[in-house]
Protein backbone atom coordinates (compact mmCIF):
# COMPACT_ATOMS: atom_id res chain seq x y z
CA UNK A 1 0.00 0.00 0.00
CA UNK A 2 1.16 3.74 -0.29
CA UNK A 3 1.49 5.89 2.42
CA UNK A 4 2.61 9.63 2.44
CA UNK A 5 6.57 10.39 2.82
CA UNK A 6 6.61 13.05 5.43
CA UNK A 7 8.52 13.16 8.53
CA UNK A 8 6.20 16.12 9.70
CA UNK A 9 9.77 18.40 9.34
CA UNK A 10 7.88 20.97 7.78
CA UNK A 11 5.71 21.11 11.13
CA UNK A 12 8.53 21.43 13.25
CA UNK A 13 9.67 24.56 10.64
CA UNK A 14 6.56 26.03 11.95
CA UNK A 15 7.02 25.72 15.44
CA UNK A 16 10.64 27.70 14.58
CA UNK A 17 9.32 30.68 12.95
CA UNK A 18 7.08 30.87 15.02
CA UNK A 19 9.52 31.26 17.57
CA UNK A 20 11.12 33.69 15.28
CA UNK A 21 13.79 31.91 14.22
CA UNK A 22 15.55 32.18 10.71
CA UNK A 23 15.03 28.66 9.05
CA UNK A 24 16.26 27.10 6.47
CA UNK A 25 14.68 24.11 4.71
CA UNK A 26 16.67 21.45 3.12
CA UNK A 27 15.22 19.11 0.63
CA UNK A 28 17.00 16.14 -1.34
CA UNK A 29 15.33 16.82 -4.59
CA UNK A 30 17.44 13.89 -7.07
CA UNK A 31 19.08 11.03 -6.03
CA UNK A 32 21.36 8.92 -8.32
CA UNK A 33 22.70 5.42 -7.61
CA UNK A 34 22.34 4.05 -4.11
CA UNK A 35 22.12 7.65 -1.84
CA UNK A 36 20.98 6.90 2.01
CA UNK A 37 17.59 8.80 1.77
CA UNK A 38 14.67 9.39 -0.74
CA UNK A 39 14.08 12.32 -2.54
CA UNK A 40 11.91 14.33 -0.34
CA UNK A 41 13.64 13.67 2.62
CA UNK A 42 14.02 17.19 4.85
CA UNK A 43 16.23 19.03 7.18
CA UNK A 44 15.94 22.55 8.60
CA UNK A 45 18.60 24.61 10.14
CA UNK A 46 17.75 27.88 11.75
CA UNK A 47 20.33 30.78 12.56
CA UNK A 48 22.72 29.13 15.07
CA UNK A 49 23.09 26.21 13.11
CA UNK A 50 20.51 24.29 15.25
CA UNK A 51 19.23 21.39 12.83
CA UNK A 52 16.68 19.04 12.60
CA UNK A 53 15.58 15.95 10.17
CA UNK A 54 18.06 14.88 7.64
CA UNK A 55 19.10 14.28 4.19
CA UNK A 56 21.44 11.62 4.37
CA UNK A 57 22.97 9.49 6.57
CA UNK A 58 25.22 11.82 8.64
CA UNK A 59 27.32 12.14 5.59
CA UNK A 60 26.86 15.40 4.45
CA UNK A 61 24.57 17.28 7.28
CA UNK A 62 27.37 19.12 8.82
CA UNK A 63 28.07 20.53 4.94
CA UNK A 64 24.37 21.34 4.61
CA UNK A 65 24.43 23.26 8.10
CA UNK A 66 27.09 25.33 6.61
CA UNK A 67 25.51 26.07 3.61
CA UNK A 68 21.65 27.18 5.27
CA UNK A 69 23.97 29.26 7.96
CA UNK A 70 25.59 30.64 4.82
CA UNK A 71 22.54 31.97 2.97
CA UNK A 72 21.14 33.66 5.86
CA UNK A 73 24.04 35.90 6.33
CA UNK A 74 24.41 36.34 2.60
CA UNK A 75 21.08 37.14 2.62
CA UNK A 76 20.13 34.40 -0.83
CA UNK A 77 16.71 33.14 -1.05
CA UNK A 78 17.62 29.57 -2.32
CA UNK A 79 20.34 27.86 -3.44
CA UNK A 80 20.71 23.62 -5.10
CA UNK A 81 23.83 22.02 -3.79
CA UNK A 82 25.26 18.84 -5.05
CA UNK A 83 26.60 16.01 -3.22
CA UNK A 84 29.13 13.36 -5.82
CA UNK A 85 30.83 10.08 -4.95
CA UNK A 86 33.15 10.73 -2.15
CA UNK A 87 36.49 12.67 -2.68
CA UNK A 88 39.50 12.61 -0.63
CA UNK A 89 37.67 14.70 2.34
CA UNK A 90 35.28 11.67 2.48
CA UNK A 91 34.75 11.49 6.34
CA UNK A 92 32.91 14.78 6.26
CA UNK A 93 31.12 15.62 2.95
CA UNK A 94 31.31 12.70 0.53
CA UNK A 95 28.72 10.14 0.40
CA UNK A 96 30.63 7.14 1.70
CA UNK A 97 28.21 4.92 -0.13
CA UNK A 98 28.95 6.30 -3.57
CA UNK A 99 25.44 7.51 -4.58
CA UNK A 100 25.22 11.34 -5.77
CA UNK A 101 22.15 13.60 -4.22
CA UNK A 102 20.57 16.89 -4.90
CA UNK A 103 19.29 18.97 -1.81
CA UNK A 104 17.88 22.30 -2.36
CA UNK A 105 17.93 24.88 0.55
CA UNK A 106 15.57 27.47 0.52
CA UNK A 107 14.70 30.44 3.72
CA UNK A 108 11.54 30.48 5.04
CA UNK A 109 10.56 34.23 4.57
CA UNK B 1 9.22 29.41 0.34
CA UNK B 2 6.69 32.22 1.97
CA UNK B 3 5.66 32.08 5.56
CA UNK B 4 2.66 32.28 4.56
CA UNK B 5 2.80 29.30 1.98
CA UNK B 6 4.65 27.13 5.34
CA UNK B 7 1.14 28.03 7.52
CA UNK B 8 -1.24 27.01 4.12
CA UNK B 9 0.92 23.46 3.97
CA UNK B 10 0.42 23.24 7.88
CA UNK B 11 -3.08 23.87 7.73
CA UNK B 12 -4.07 21.23 4.71
CA UNK B 13 -1.93 18.74 6.21
CA UNK B 14 -3.91 19.26 9.73
CA UNK B 15 -7.09 18.61 7.62
CA UNK B 16 -5.47 15.68 5.76
CA UNK B 17 -6.24 17.26 2.53
CA UNK B 18 -4.26 16.09 -0.63
CA UNK B 19 -1.80 18.00 -2.51
CA UNK B 20 1.61 18.90 -3.64
CA UNK B 21 4.26 21.55 -3.27
CA UNK B 22 5.61 22.47 -6.04
CA UNK B 23 8.90 24.35 -6.18
CA UNK B 24 10.81 26.24 -9.23
CA UNK B 25 13.86 25.81 -8.43
CA UNK B 26 15.53 28.37 -10.47
CA UNK B 27 13.44 31.30 -8.93
CA UNK B 28 12.60 30.02 -5.92
CA UNK B 29 9.23 30.09 -6.35
CA UNK B 30 6.52 27.81 -5.03
CA UNK B 31 3.13 27.18 -4.36
CA UNK B 32 0.34 24.35 -3.28
CA UNK B 33 -1.16 22.29 -6.12
CA UNK B 34 -4.32 20.64 -5.87
CA UNK B 35 -6.42 18.87 -8.66
CA UNK B 36 -8.67 21.20 -10.47
CA UNK B 37 -7.55 23.99 -9.38
CA UNK B 38 -5.72 26.72 -11.08
CA UNK B 39 -1.87 27.28 -11.06
CA UNK B 40 0.69 29.82 -11.49
CA UNK B 41 1.12 30.50 -15.61
CA UNK B 42 5.07 29.70 -14.32
CA UNK B 43 4.29 26.46 -13.40
CA UNK B 44 1.01 26.14 -15.85
CA UNK B 45 2.95 24.70 -18.75
CA UNK B 46 4.51 21.65 -16.66
CA UNK B 47 0.30 20.82 -15.26
CA UNK B 48 0.64 17.08 -17.29
CA UNK B 49 4.03 16.21 -15.64
CA UNK B 50 2.59 17.22 -12.35
CA UNK B 51 -0.57 15.32 -12.80
CA UNK B 52 1.64 12.36 -13.49
CA UNK B 53 4.01 12.56 -10.42
CA UNK B 54 1.03 13.48 -8.22
CA UNK B 55 -1.09 10.73 -9.30
CA UNK B 56 2.00 8.03 -9.11
CA UNK B 57 2.80 9.53 -5.96
CA UNK B 58 5.95 10.49 -6.55
CA UNK B 59 8.27 13.19 -5.35
CA UNK B 60 11.19 14.48 -7.86
CA UNK B 61 12.27 16.59 -9.96
CA UNK B 62 10.21 16.78 -13.17
CA UNK B 63 12.29 15.83 -16.05
CA UNK B 64 14.35 18.59 -18.15
CA UNK B 65 12.82 20.91 -16.06
CA UNK B 66 13.52 23.21 -13.15
CA UNK B 67 10.19 22.14 -11.08
CA UNK B 68 10.49 19.88 -8.49
CA UNK B 69 7.18 18.10 -6.99
CA UNK B 70 6.67 17.03 -3.37
CA UNK B 71 3.26 15.18 -2.86
CA UNK B 72 1.29 14.57 0.38
CA UNK B 73 -1.59 12.05 0.39
CA UNK B 74 -4.24 11.45 3.27
CA UNK B 75 -2.71 9.05 5.60
CA UNK B 76 -3.76 5.72 6.37
CA UNK B 77 -6.82 5.72 8.93
CA UNK B 78 -5.72 3.84 11.78
CA UNK B 79 -9.31 2.95 13.79
CA UNK B 80 -8.26 1.92 17.95
CA UNK B 81 -11.19 0.17 19.41
CA UNK B 82 -10.68 0.52 23.32
CA UNK B 83 -8.75 3.39 24.72
CA UNK B 84 -7.17 1.14 27.30
CA UNK B 85 -3.69 1.34 28.71
CA UNK B 86 -2.18 0.00 25.47
CA UNK B 87 -3.79 2.21 22.91
CA UNK B 88 -2.22 5.08 25.09
CA UNK B 89 1.33 3.92 24.10
CA UNK B 90 0.02 3.12 20.60
CA UNK B 91 -0.83 6.59 20.03
CA UNK B 92 2.90 7.44 21.05
CA UNK B 93 4.27 5.25 18.81
CA UNK B 94 1.82 5.92 15.82
CA UNK B 95 2.51 10.00 16.34
CA UNK B 96 5.79 9.78 14.72
CA UNK B 97 4.91 7.51 11.88
CA UNK B 98 2.07 8.87 9.46
CA UNK B 99 -0.93 7.33 10.22
CA UNK B 100 -4.67 9.57 11.37
CA UNK B 101 -5.57 7.47 14.29
CA UNK B 102 -8.86 7.31 15.71
CA UNK B 103 -9.92 6.34 19.07
CA UNK B 104 -13.34 4.68 19.60
CA UNK B 105 -14.57 3.67 23.13
CA UNK B 106 -18.27 3.94 24.48
CA UNK B 107 -17.16 3.90 27.90
CA UNK B 108 -16.88 6.93 28.81
CA UNK B 109 -14.53 6.51 31.97
CA UNK B 110 -11.88 5.68 29.12
CA UNK B 111 -12.13 8.11 26.90
CA UNK B 112 -11.25 10.93 28.51
CA UNK B 113 -9.25 13.78 27.21
CA UNK B 114 -7.25 13.66 30.32
CA UNK B 115 -5.99 10.10 29.31
CA UNK B 116 -5.55 10.89 25.52
CA UNK B 117 -4.89 14.76 25.43
CA UNK B 118 -5.57 16.28 21.71
CA UNK B 119 -6.43 12.80 20.19
CA UNK B 120 -9.67 12.20 18.35
CA UNK B 121 -12.07 9.91 20.40
CA UNK B 122 -15.49 8.74 19.38
CA UNK B 123 -17.19 8.16 22.79
CA UNK B 124 -19.75 5.78 21.15
CA UNK B 125 -20.50 2.29 20.15
CA UNK B 126 -18.68 0.87 17.18
CA UNK B 127 -21.57 0.74 15.29
CA UNK B 128 -22.48 4.37 16.04
CA UNK B 129 -19.20 5.45 15.32
CA UNK B 130 -18.58 4.17 12.51
CA UNK B 131 -21.77 5.65 10.85
CA UNK B 132 -19.61 9.15 11.04
CA UNK B 133 -16.54 7.91 9.53
CA UNK B 134 -15.54 6.56 5.67
CA UNK B 135 -13.84 3.35 5.73
CA UNK B 136 -12.42 1.16 3.26
CA UNK B 137 -9.82 -0.88 2.24
CA UNK B 138 -7.20 1.14 3.37
CA UNK B 139 -8.29 1.50 6.86
CA UNK B 140 -6.50 -0.48 9.60
CA UNK B 141 -8.59 -1.74 12.75
CA UNK B 142 -6.80 -2.44 16.29
CA UNK B 143 -9.44 -3.78 18.63
CA UNK B 144 -8.18 -3.79 21.70
CA UNK B 145 -11.38 -3.94 24.46
CA UNK B 146 -11.58 -8.06 24.27
CA UNK B 147 -14.91 -7.62 25.07
CA UNK B 148 -17.04 -9.10 22.92
CA UNK B 149 -19.81 -6.51 23.20
CA UNK B 150 -17.55 -3.70 21.92
CA UNK B 151 -14.88 -5.81 19.76
CA UNK B 152 -17.21 -7.93 17.75
CA UNK B 153 -19.18 -5.38 15.92
CA UNK B 154 -15.83 -3.37 14.78
CA UNK B 155 -15.02 -6.71 13.83
CA UNK B 156 -17.56 -6.99 11.87
CA UNK B 157 -17.15 -3.98 10.34
CA UNK B 158 -13.76 -4.03 9.78
CA UNK B 159 -14.28 -7.45 7.67
CA UNK B 160 -17.47 -6.40 5.38
CA UNK B 161 -15.03 -3.20 4.47
CA UNK B 162 -12.17 -5.68 3.75
CA UNK B 163 -9.59 -3.23 6.09
CA UNK B 164 -6.16 -3.92 5.03
CA UNK B 165 -5.07 -4.75 8.62
CA UNK B 166 -7.55 -5.88 11.37
CA UNK B 167 -5.63 -7.09 14.64
CA UNK B 168 -7.60 -8.17 17.99
CA UNK B 169 -6.12 -8.06 20.96
CA UNK B 170 -6.84 -11.57 23.18
CA UNK B 171 -5.50 -14.55 24.30
CA UNK B 172 -5.07 -17.91 21.95
CA UNK B 173 -8.29 -18.60 23.71
CA UNK B 174 -9.92 -15.78 24.26
CA UNK B 175 -9.32 -15.56 20.41
CA UNK B 176 -10.91 -19.00 19.43
CA UNK B 177 -14.03 -18.30 20.85
CA UNK B 178 -13.95 -15.01 19.30
CA UNK B 179 -13.58 -17.02 15.50
CA UNK B 180 -16.72 -19.08 16.88
CA UNK B 181 -19.05 -16.25 17.09
CA UNK B 182 -17.75 -14.95 13.80
CA UNK B 183 -18.31 -18.01 12.29
CA UNK B 184 -21.80 -18.23 13.59
CA UNK B 185 -22.38 -14.36 12.10
CA UNK B 186 -21.42 -16.17 8.84
CA UNK B 187 -18.09 -14.81 7.98
CA UNK B 188 -16.01 -17.60 6.23
CA UNK B 189 -12.68 -19.46 7.31
CA UNK B 190 -10.52 -17.08 4.85
CA UNK B 191 -11.92 -13.70 6.23
CA UNK B 192 -11.73 -14.67 9.61
CA UNK B 193 -8.22 -15.57 8.98
CA UNK B 194 -7.65 -12.08 7.71
CA UNK B 195 -7.94 -11.30 11.34
CA UNK B 196 -4.50 -11.09 13.52
CA UNK B 197 -5.25 -12.47 16.54
CA UNK B 198 -3.67 -12.69 19.34
CA UNK B 199 -2.20 -9.38 17.74
CA UNK B 200 1.19 -8.38 17.26
CA UNK B 201 4.20 -9.91 16.15
CA UNK B 202 6.19 -12.23 18.55
CA UNK B 203 8.68 -9.87 20.62
CA UNK B 204 7.82 -11.85 23.87
CA UNK B 205 7.27 -8.66 25.73
CA UNK B 206 4.15 -8.42 28.26
CA UNK B 207 4.50 -4.80 29.36
CA UNK B 208 1.73 -2.50 27.69
CA UNK B 209 4.68 -0.65 25.98
CA UNK B 210 5.97 -4.01 24.35
CA UNK B 211 2.65 -5.60 23.41
CA UNK B 212 1.76 -1.82 21.58
CA UNK B 213 4.94 -1.97 20.05
CA UNK B 214 4.49 -5.27 18.62
CA UNK B 215 1.21 -4.50 17.32
CA UNK B 216 2.62 -1.06 15.77
CA UNK B 217 5.60 -3.24 14.23
CA UNK B 218 2.87 -5.57 12.84
CA UNK B 219 0.77 -2.76 11.60
CA UNK B 220 3.68 -1.44 9.40
CA UNK B 221 4.19 -4.59 7.92
CA UNK B 222 1.23 -5.32 6.88
CA UNK B 223 1.07 -1.58 5.22
CA UNK B 224 4.09 -2.18 2.77
CA UNK B 225 3.64 -5.94 2.36
CA UNK B 226 3.63 -6.64 -1.36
Amino acid sequence: MENSFDEKILEEAHDWVKANQKVVLATVIQTWGSSPRPTGSRMIVNENGDFSGSVSGGCVESTVVRECIGIIKDNKPFKKIEFKVSNESAWEVGLACGGEIAVYIEQVI
Amino acid sequence: MKKKLLEQIIKKKNNKSEFAIITNLKTGDSEIFEVGKPINKDFKKYTDQINSFYKNKKNGVIEDTNIFIETYIRPIKVIIVGAVHIAQYLINYAKSLNFEIIVIDPRGYFATEQRFPGMKIINKWPDEAFKEMETNSNTALIALTHDPKIDDPALQHALNKKFYYIGALGSKKTHANRIERLKESGFNEHEINSIHGPIGIKLGGKSAPEIALSIIAQLVSETYKE
